[in-house]
């Protein structure tokens, strides 16, 4: 093989997967100007590191890509107003955020659920048949 | 310390050129080996903090957890990256044998990435950061390192073209590689709306460096050293090299496919990524063969080399297995649904970022910053003790989140239980974990102090 042919693979390979994934990687609904502060507070707070959205992020805590659909928005706020300490923890709360914030992400929380995510995560389903 | 005389790298056709001097990109790419064995040796301490917080109740610490797992994986991503940098300017002056274009871009260069890596690390002590996993330093920091790469890229392409004719296919596949690592970041350095959109251009860079470029710069590397060590004749690698860069290429490119499954993107994603996946292991299958068939006809090695090669061989082992099969079981969508954000994530990126690319980045840092001494008998022992803490480190480490990935998976996604309760009962593999993790910080710190004195003994000379 020679390196001409690689160069020109390569460039095709990179055109074409960058054309499919920007087309695939559209949003079902245009995103509310709190959810977008929303997201902004999810970054501010490295939530990911112990929260995963869509399964990626860290391990510490439960994913919360369909959070919304399971809590109420009075009880997430709350949460996160007042966080309570964690288990197993005796003494460490849960990072806390002011009123503002919380209503935001919470408005975030909520536009992440109505992405489509093909079935995943599993249990969910389980808990919908459930109830 | 016995001194062997100089070697060079065998320019085309095998033949050996004895020369006295060294390239001064050589010398420059020293200090980036340096710093990225340094940050490395950070980086396990970090991590283990990191892994003892999880497991005791109310540990008083500095940095939160959600900082510290930030700096985790940034240190993750960037140590590699240095390395890389300082082994492609070593060892495109040595398959070229002439300097680079412009020593003084790449002295420059390491200013910038150091800089940018160190504000990256110190904001993130800070608490501030953009909070996208493996990308957490703010996006101008990014921006930093992107120029880090372009200077990069410019200076090896500037390099090949000075004498087109000779370009070989080692030096060529580093230089594609290099400009993968500047294309693929590039897309982080800017802010996005859509949160699809945060996930896709993160994974250009948790997949596409790691499982792309990096494989094709280590492909550089590896080809070059098994050239030099006579591991394999320059023929048979030349021959095949393209080949398997371009099989690393597209299977790399739609083999991300594996992270498009479950994150709003069209199903169509999960045929294309659990095929081409497939693509992407027949590289390391064809480098496994090269290395098995090598080893069985060379025998005599100085230790050097051979300490050098205990880390290569490190690394096709974790290629093979941790990073191939385990990946490749975790990429078939009906695994990947319900294994998809449990510890089994966690045990195959340590084996495979680690395993593979890790230990590769440190087989070329020891081999630059060694070159010119010999390890003393003792010195050489001490070194291949390190490389077995490290292996039975990382596979305790790796062993330990497996099961553990493997109960949250059975426990909370097949029945359903509650993710708080399936998390007390995988404590105990969590604690083992820890264990494995002081094992590798001691390999860790004992290989470092190995590569620090190797630094030493050949500071001065020439
Ligand atoms: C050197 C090679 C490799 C490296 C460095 C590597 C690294 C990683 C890392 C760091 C992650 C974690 C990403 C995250 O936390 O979001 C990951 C996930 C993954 N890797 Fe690899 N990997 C390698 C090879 C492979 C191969 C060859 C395959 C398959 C053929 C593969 C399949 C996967 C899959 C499917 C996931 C997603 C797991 C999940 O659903 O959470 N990997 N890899
Ligand atoms: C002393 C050794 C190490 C220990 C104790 C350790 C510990 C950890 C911990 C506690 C996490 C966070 C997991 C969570 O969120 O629950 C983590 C994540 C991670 N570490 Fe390490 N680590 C070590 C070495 C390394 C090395 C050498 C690398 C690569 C060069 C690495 C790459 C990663 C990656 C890519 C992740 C993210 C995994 C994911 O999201 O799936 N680690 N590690």
């Amino acid at each position: 093989m020679k390196l001409r042919t690689f160069l020109i693979l390569s460039i095709l390979s990179f055109g074409l997967f960058v054309g499919v994934t920007l087309i695939s990687a559209r949003l079902p609904f245009p995103m509310t100007e709190q959810a977008l502060a929303g997201k902004l507070v999810w970054q501010r707070h490295n939530c990911v590191s112990c929260h995963t959205l869509f399964g990626n992020g860290g391990y510490v805590g439960d994913d919360l890509t369909h959070v919304a659909t399971k809590e109420t928005p009075a009880y997430l706020i709350n949460y996160l107003v007042q966080p309570p300490v964690m288990r197993p923890n005796k003494l460490a709360h849960h990072p806390a955020l002011n009123e503002m914030d919380a209503v935001n992400l919470v408005h975030y929380l909520e536009f992440v659920q109505t992405i489509p995510t093909l079935g995943w995560p599993p249990q969910r389903e389980k808990a919908e048949k459930d109830s | 310390m016995k001194l062997l005389k100089w070697f060079s790298f065998r320019g085309k056709g095998d033949k050996s050129i004895a020369r006295k001097q060294q390239f001064i990109a050589q010398k420059i790419s020293r200090r980036y080996c340096f710093s990225a064995v340094s940050f490395f040796a950070l980086q396990s301490v970090v991590a283990l903090l990191g892994s003892l917080d999880l497991v005791i109740p109310d540990l008083p610490s500095p940095i939160p957890f959600e900082f510290g797992r930030a700096i985790h994986l940034g240190l993750a991503d960037l140590w590699p990256l240095i390395g890389t940098m300082g082994m492609v300017f070593f060892f495109t002056t040595a398959e070229l044998n002439r300097e680079i274009y412009s020593p003084r871009l790449a002295r420059w260069q390491y200013w910038i990435v150091m800089l940018f890596s160190v504000s990256i690390f110190g904001t993130l002590a800070l608490r501030i950061g953009n909070g996208r996993e493996f990308l957490e330093g703010m996006p101008i920091f990014y921006v930093g390192i992107c120029l880090a790469l372009a200077l990069a890229s410019y200076n090896l392409i500037r390099t090949l073209l000075t004498d087109k004719r000779n370009i070989t296919p080692a030096s060529a596949t580093m230089t594609v590689g290099i400009i993968f690592l500047f294309l693929l970041l590039l897309p982080n350095t800017i802010t996005y709306r859509n949160p699809i959109t945060d996930e896709v251009t993160k994974f250009w860079v948790v997949h596409l460096w790691e499982e792309m470029a990096f494989e094709l710069t280590s492909a550089g590397f590896i080809a070059t050293f098994y050239v030099v060590s006579g591991l394999a004749p320059r023929a048979q690698v030349e021959k095949w090299l393209y080949l398997e860069a371009s099989m690393a290429v597209v299977g790399g490119f739609y083999g991300t496919g594996h992270h498009y499954y479950w994150i709003g993107f069209p199903a169509v994603w999960l045929a294309v990524g659990s095929l081409v996946s497939v693509v992407e292991v027949i590289p390391v299958g064809m480098l496994a063969i090269m290395t098995y068939k090598g080893l069985k006809s060379v025998k005599v090695r100085s230790n050097r080399e051979k300490l050098t090669l205990w880390l290569l061989l490190s690394s096709v082992f974790y290629h093979l297995t941790g990073a191939s099969l385990l990946g490749l079981f975790i990429t078939i969508p009906w695994v990947n649904l319900y294994m998809h954000g449990t510890y089994v994530t966690s045990g195959h990126a340590h084996l495979a970022l680690f395993g593979s690319l890790g230990f590769v980045v440190l087989a070329g840092c020891y081999y630059i910053l060694s070159r010119g001494s010999e390890p003393t008998l003792k010195g050489y022992k001490r070194g291949v003790l390190a490389v077995c803490l490290l292996n039975g480190g990382l596979i305790t480490m790796a062993s330990a989140l497996l099961v553990a990935g493997f109960m949250e998976t059975y426990f909370w996604r097949i029945l359903g239980m509650d993710f708080m309760e399936v998390r007390l009962l995988i404590n105990p593999y969590l604690i083992m974990r820890v264990l494995g993790g002081a094992m590798f910080t001691l390999g860790n710190l004992l290989l470092s102090w190995r590569i620090f004195k190797a630094w030493q003994t050949t500071k001065y000379k020439k």
